[in-house]
């Protein structure tokens, strides 16, 4: 994250050492509540979609992303600025989606299932691989939607320290650094753990789509 | 290089298979919802923990400064304050010219 002339951040990568970051960071320590108001409004859409992507419920997603940001008042007092704010923030809900999954034990029901279907979502022409976006006849436009459901269906299903590497690094577009600062592991580990995330989903989804035919 | 305590995945995943599951998440997760906004929500909760201490005054929970709230408030104690004026000045009336005392000779002569 990057901070503007007038203590605004912006959101591209930048040096932790930056000096209007580390001012940012100040004002934050500082409890100052504007600045950390800025600080919800830069954030909130990118830690809610993480939080929607590790949990799948709208509710549960709206409240976690809210828990997120009160956890980062309380323990902003202790950043010392060795990561980037950003991925502290990650770090943090990422954590508490992990906790909430455990606590609630989701993983076992379909109710994650709450993901929106297909026609609610925006940007739907992004949506990439072998999913509904890419087909044009009815019945391929079906056979997509139920692929998407296995997905998600597997994914809900995975644990979520397989889950989180694959949410992190799929779709967020965060290098292996990163997801290394945010996971606490290291760097091999990290990548090991996604190669094993991916099999799994891969063999799941094989799994109930041949179960299906 | 991979950590030992990692077991060994399922199957092994050739380049183009990691890069379809890829696609597959993506597909699947992509494009989440419109996020709403969690300001309000957020701000209440640490005025509620902190007990009142911090977004105490119900303005700076508001997402923009309410300006014409301000703005309003100042014209109307204006206004205000003018009205009682114009009401009590014409009771004032003039002020009384007052003589200043004759000395008093308290000694005899």
């Amino acid at each position: 994250m990057r901070v503007g002339k007038g203590g605004t951040p912006k959101l591209e990568p930048s040096d932790p050492d930056d000096e209007s970051e580390r001012r940012f960071i100040e004002r934050l320590r500082a409890r100052d509540e504007r600045a950390f108001l800025e600080l919800v409004q830069l954030y909130q859409g990118r830690v809610y979609k993480l939080v929607f992507r590790m949990v799948g419920r709208r509710d549960e997603a709206e409240d976690l992303a809210q828990e997120v940001f009160v956890q980062v008042f309380k323990a902003v007092g202790n950043f010392r600025g060795d990561s980037r704010l950003g991925t502290w923030v990650y770090t943090i809900a990422i954590n508490l989606c992990k906790n909430r999954l455990k606590y609630l034990g989701r993983r076992k029901t379909e109710s994650q299932a709450d993901f929106e279907p297909l026609k609610e979502r925006l940007n739907a022409e992004e949506v990439q691989g072998f999913t509904s976006g890419d087909v044009e006849r009815p019945d391929q436009m079906a056979e997509g939607r139920e692929v998407e459901r296995i997905v998600r269906l597997c994914l809900a299903e995975m644990d979520p320290d397989f889950r989180e590497v694959l949410v992190l690094r799929d779709l967020e577009d965060l290098s292996y650094e990163e997801l290394s600062e945010i996971t606490g592991l290291p760097d091999g580990t990290v990548k090991s753990r996604l190669h094993r995330a991916r099999a799994m989903l891969k063999s799941a989804v094989e799994r109930k789509l041949g179960g299906k035919s | 290089m991979a950590d030992p305590e990692e077991p060994a995945p399922p199957s092994r995943l050739d380049p183009q298979g990691e890069e379809r599951v890829k696609e597959l998440v993506r597909g699947a997760l992509g494009s989440a919802s419109v996020p709403p906004d969690l300001t309000q929500g957020v701000q209440r909760r640490i005025r509620t923990r902190s007990r009142g201490k911090f977004y105490a005054d119900g303005w700076s929970t508001s997402k923009h400064p309410p300006v014409n709230t301000y703005l309003v408030t100042s014209v109307m104690m204006l206004a205000l304050l003018c009205a009682i004026y114009g009401l009590l000045h014409p009771l004032s009336g003039s002020p009384v010219e007052v003589k200043p005392p004759q000395p008093v000779n308290v000694l005899p002569e």
